[in-house]
């Protein structure tokens, strides 16, 4: 399957505006022919209403804080659009990368490779 | 370093080709009358002084922050008796960055967030928790307010408690820093004011210090935010003189103080040290030589009291990996020298766990132990410019020079520093620069070792995340509950309405600030007044 039929939702959980990391991989997915939606700094409530609003096929999750509000939103997301899959980049230390793994969703911490983002978007989407 | 696909070619991170090895004749001509000058005279490349960390070792000033007021106050002191030898106080992102109460819905939704990169610090109470026992009479100290729409609160709030606890402003030495290339470059918040109002504040900030804080430094820049977000260090030194520009023509557009004394305000500054050691230095000793240049072109000052940049230095936090953390202490050391090879008066060292989280005690006490150590046991403290005359060094800093006032002028056409960032024009330029560098980590071009090469790690340590406090959200509720109970209400009230009308007038808003919180009006209040009275700027990136 082509990947621009997938949208993938890119958000920062957190109120940290650093934007280096999540600017760099929503270039490589546009690169790679996915639609990306960003929507920046958004609360649990922001990225529910766009994960469904946007319909979307794949949430991208930034998370420069700390990983309870991070898992809020994916309890949230997991349970209004249950099998939706979520994966996540940011400073997660490894501590916090094993409670995310726990809830399903992949972990791309700094130093990750581009290559393994796109490729795990593609096996994420179903479109590999 | 970035090697091209010829082999045989290596360029430096600004893009300058390097050869191989150079001699006398590749020094640029009007540089060559430049090498014999001493350190300590103008036009200060070679340094700030001449007997240099001889009689004047570098400051050692480790941001430091988190949780409450206390646990941040706990830290400060923990660096300073492990040898630090000045201090910053660091607010929450979260509440400070956003001039935001713990109160207000976007605060709350993140609850657990609040307190991880710095104290909760709602009103001077909090300041005053944070300040307690603090040497600010006889220590540089960084009173937070980093970020350009937070610096007013932040500084008055500094100076407050330093009032209540006796001591006389005029004697007290410091900074808040106030940086556009923080949060409308790097790190950008959610709301904050446009930049023309962040303009007028700092302007603000400088002539209130002019009459009443001679020893503070108002306004700092900070190339880092703008290295640190992507730009090259010929573009980081290129936008930083573009910024001090704005601040300076609009000192003197407003004719109220002498030129020569904010140009001496503005005259501290800092920047990123990052990885490529050589080229690193060469930007310090550009910057002092590009200060001096800019004064005496543009505003006829030749002041050297004026003229002498002062540098402060943070190693670059980007450079350091998650992977194998602990091969940070390496790169924080080369980052290090890089910085006092150029000669810089204050230095930062990032964390070795800084890819994972904020500064463990430990990996702070490691970014003073590098710091002590190469002051104390290396003998790099001996000479000033150890570096000076060397045909590489003199070239490179000679070419960097060149094309930092090439990028100045690349802004100027723009319209200048804050139109560059209000078009977005400076986001796209860190945009483009970080994405190659990361193509060139992705495809191998550029080793990081232990990330893209030499993965197997033996190490016995394991580092994780170091989370701070768990109850910073709950107890700053509590105390702006009672601040709120308790305050003299009508006094608060009185003092806010008076900032409110400064804020609209052309006034300084710094005495209404002061008297705002003397009176305990609180940040997110302060925050209120801005949002109404200034609006929120357009962010030209989406994040």
């Amino acid at each position: 399957m082509d990947n621009s039929q997938k949208r993938i939702l890119m958000a920062k959980t957190g109120l940290d505006g650093h934007w280096r990391g999540p600017t760099i991989v929503a270039r490589a997915l546009r690169d790679a022919g996915f639609e990306v939606i960003m929507i920046g700094m958004a609360n649990t409530n922001d990225i529910v209403s766009a994960a469904v609003d946007e319909d979307v096929d794949l949430v991208g999750l930034n998370i420069g804080g700390h990983i309870d509000v991070a898992i809020r939103a994916i309890q949230q997301v997991q349970a209004t659009r249950p099998g939706l899959p979520i994966f996540a980049g940011g400073t997660i230390p490894p501590h916090a990368a094993k409670e995310l793994e726990a809830l399903g969703v992949e972990v791309y911490p700094p130093g990750s490779q581009l290559a393994d983002i796109v490729d795990a978007a593609e096996r994420l989407t179903g479109t590999k | 370093m970035t090697e091209n696909s010829d082999k045989n070619s290596i360029a430096c991170s600004s893009g300058i080709e390097l050869k191989p090895y150079y001699t006398a004749a590749d020094i640029p001509e009007a540089h060559r009358a430049r090498i014999d000058v001493a350190p300590g005279e103008a036009p200060f490349h070679r340094g700030f002084h001449p007997s240099g960390y001889r009689s004047k070792p570098w400051r050692i000033f480790q941001l430091s922050g988190f949780g409450k007021p206390e646990d941040e106050n706990e830290r400060i002191k923990f660096l300073l008796r492990n040898g630090e030898t000045g201090f910053i106080m660091e607010h929450d992102r979260n509440t400070g960055d956003h001039c935001y109460n713990v109160n207000h819905p976007e605060v709350i939704a993140r609850r657990e967030d609040v307190g991880l990169t710095g104290a909760v610090m709602q009103s001077v109470r909090d300041v005053a928790i944070c300040m307690d026992g603090l040497p600010i009479d006889s220590s540089f100290g960084h009173a937070g307010g980093a970020v350009v729409q937070h610096a007013p609160f932040a500084l008055a709030a500094y100076w407050t408690v330093a009032k209540q606890r006796g001591f006389d402003l005029g004697k007290i030495a410091g900074t808040g820093q106030s940086d556009f290339n923080l949060t409308y470059l790097g790190c950008v918040t959610k709301e904050q004011i446009p930049t023309d109002a962040g303009l007028r504040f700092n302007a603000d900030i400088i002539e209130f210090c002019d009459q009443h804080l001679p020893r503070w430094v108002p306004v700092s820049i900070a190339g880092y935010n703008a290295a640190d977000t992507g730009l090259t260090p010929d573009q980081e030194l290129g936008t930083l003189f573009a910024n001090a520009v704005e601040y300076l023509d609009e000192i003197k557009r407003r004719g109220k103080m002498p030129l020569e004394r904010a140009a001496r305000g503005c005259g501290g500054v800092s920047f990123r040290a990052s990885i490529h050691i050589i080229e690193e230095a060469c930007k310090m000793r550009a910057a002092r030589l590009m200060w001096n240049q800019l004064l005496s072109e543009r505003y006829g000052i030749n002041d050297t009291k004026v003229s002498n940049l002062r540098i402060h230095c943070v190693t670059a936090g980007s450079k350091m990996t998650y992977q194998q953390p602990l091969n940070n202490i390496v790169r924080g050391t080369a980052m290090a020298l890089g910085a006092i090879l150029g000669g810089v008066q204050s230095l930062g060292v990032s964390g070795y766990d800084e890819a994972l989280s904020i500064p463990s005690e430990h990996a702070h006490q490691m970014s003073v132990r590098i710091q002590q150590i190469l002051q104390e046991e290396t003998g790099i403290s001996d000479v000033t410019d150890p570096l000076g005359g060397s045909y590489y060094v003199e070239t490179l800093t000679a070419q960097l020079v060149e094309k930092a006032w090439q990028f100045f002028e690349s802004i100027q056409r723009q319209g200048g520093y804050l139109a560059a960032l209000d078009s977005g024009w400076l986001h796209a330029q860190a945009a483009e620069n970080q994405y190659q560098e990361f193509m060139a980590t992705e495809s191998g071009a550029q080793k990081i070792i232990g990330v893209n090469c030499f993965r197997e790690d033996e190490s016995p340590f394991h580092v994780d995340g170091f989370m701070g406090t768990d109850d910073a959200f709950d107890v700053a509720t509590e105390r702006l509950n009672d601040v709120l109970r308790t305050r003299h209400e009508s006094a608060a009230a009185k003092a806010l309405k008076q900032l409110e009308l400064d804020c609209r007038s052309d006034r300084n808003i710094m005495p209404a600030m002061m008297d705002a919180l003397s009176a305990e009006v609180t940040l997110g209040e302060i925050g209120d007044v801005y949002r109404e009275v200034f609006g929120n700027w357009n962010t030209p990136i989406q994040t």
